[in-house]
């Protein structure tokens, strides 16, 4: 009964309007099914997204110049603004110099695979899938724990977290789980999940508005209903902008929670 | 309904090829940026900062150039100031040697020239002198023969007082 209802609902839908699902970010493999090596939509828009940045930017690095043109000084200005604006900002000159090639990946990576979302025929941010924000969050991890074992070693670091100063005790029993499960969880998932829902999010309104134009504008029967079409085109090109800033806005959180979280690991100085 | 929040739960869940092409893309980005893009980038960096320092040295030392050939030129021009009033002076001094040497000379030319004068004046003036004695003699024998007849045939007495007159003359032409 359910079943038939739902086939129902689902044949209901295919003809009246084309509706962006979760499905879209679960899309089937296409090359290599069933292996390790499995490519999807999503795998084959991030290898694209990929071979297109490190062209783009090798070329770029290769022929720098010493006066450089427009497009070198825009990267140049990327670049910079990483190493000055997110790493030393937050770190200081002398402890954030050897994160600045790591951030750099986090943030252009990020950048460049969240725009993929807003690139007409990709039209799936690359870091659309659960995994890709996890590694990236997982390679922070692993470098927010190697950095406090080496500035404090493995018991300072943990005792200084779990413990914080200036706590009166009784605390610490509700206060000590808490930290290291920050320690341990939190802090990577709620990076990946921040950057995960946000991508997810920003495809399924873009699409709605998008699908609806079509619908409104081509397919609706009742053409009294035509002017809906105009506003969700409206709706649409508004999003669409506003996902080009979310995806840079993530990118740039990312890349800035990354370095707090590493620099939280080094003993407080002043 | 059933399908679909399965499909929520396996959107959290990892699927297995998508960790190997998330890693794989991982590693790639991360060596590429670690070790071409930025050291590249930072090179250049290091290179266009030298560049400007090595530029403002530059100038400096072409500026301390300047100034060092301006002192030079400076103090040439004063030593051409000093040898030419130097040279000035010297031709003045010369010039006024010149022109007294010349008035030195004018002036024993003409002391000459006036002494030679004197000297034909006086020699003129004797010779003028002797041949008018022999005349006055002749002439005054001749007047006083005339005057004193045969008084005067004697010639030692004519004589004497030819001497006697022409040296009267004398006293007279010195007075």
């Amino acid at each position: 009964m359910i079943d038939a209802f739902s086939a129902g609902a689902v044949t209901l839908a295919a003809t009246s309007m084309d509706m962006p699902s979760i499905d879209d970010f679960l899309p089937p493999e296409i090359l290599f099914q069933g292996t390790p090596f499995a490519i999807n939509r999503i795998i084959f828009v991030r290898i694209l997204a990929t071979i297109i940045m490190l062209l783009v930017l090798g070329i770029t690095a290769a022929r720098a110049k010493l006066i450089p043109g427009r497009w070198q000084g825009a990267v140049e200005w990327i670049v910079e603004f990483t190493e000055k604006n997110i790493v030393y900002q937050v770190m200081g000159e002398v402890r954030g110099r050897r994160y600045v090639p790591m951030i750099l990946t986090v943030f252009l990576t990020m950048l460049v695979f969240n725009l993929c979302g807003e690139v007409p025929g990709f039209n799936i941010a690359a870091s659309a899938t659960i995994t890709l924000p996890l590694v990236f969050a997982i390679w922070c991890f692993v470098q927010y724990w190697i950095a406090g074992i080496r500035e404090k070693g493995l018991g300072h670091f943990l005792r200084d977290e779990m413990f914080p100063k200036g706590v009166p005790a009784p605390v610490y029993i509700l206060l000590a789980p808490i930290q290291l499960l920050e320690l341990l969880i939190i802090r990577p998932f709620s990076l990946t999940i921040r950057l995960f829902a946000n991508m997810v999010s920003g495809h399924l309104i873009l699409a709605l508005c998008l699908s609806a134009t079509q619908f409104f504008l081509f397919e609706v029967v009742n053409k009294a209903m035509m002017p809906f079409g105009i506003i969700t085109f409206a709706a649409g090109a508004f999003m669409y902008l506003f996902e080009m800033l979310v995806a840079a806005l993530q990118a740039y959180i990312f890349a800035i929670l990354t370095t707090a979280y590493i620099n939280m690991s080094y003993p407080e100085v002043d | 309904m059933m399908t679909l929040a399965e499909d929520g739960v396996s959107l959290f869940l990892p699927k297995s090829y998508d960790i190997v092409w998330s890693l794989i893309i991982l590693v790639i980005v991360a060596i590429f940026f670690y070790k071409f893009f930025l050291p590249k980038l930072q090179s250049v960096f290091d290179e266009r900062a030298s560049k400007i320092e090595g530029g403002i040295a530059k100038a400096e030392e072409a500026q301390k150039e300047a100034e060092e050939a301006k002192k030079k030129y400076e103090a040439q021009l004063g030593t051409a100031r000093v040898e030419a009033s130097k040279i000035r002076d010297d031709a003045r001094a010369e010039a006024s040697h010149i022109i007294s040497d010349a008035r030195s000379r004018a002036e024993s030319d003409a002391a000459q020239i006036t002494a030679n004068a004197q000297r034909s004046i006086e020699s003129q003036q004797q010779k003028a002198m002797v041949s008018l004695q022999g005349q006055v003699g002749v002439l005054a024998t001749a007047l006083a023969g005339k005057i004193l007849g045969s008084e005067l045939k004697d010639a030692n007495v004519q004589s004497d007082m030819i001497d006697q007159m022409i040296a009267d003359m004398d006293t007279e032409a010195k007075k």
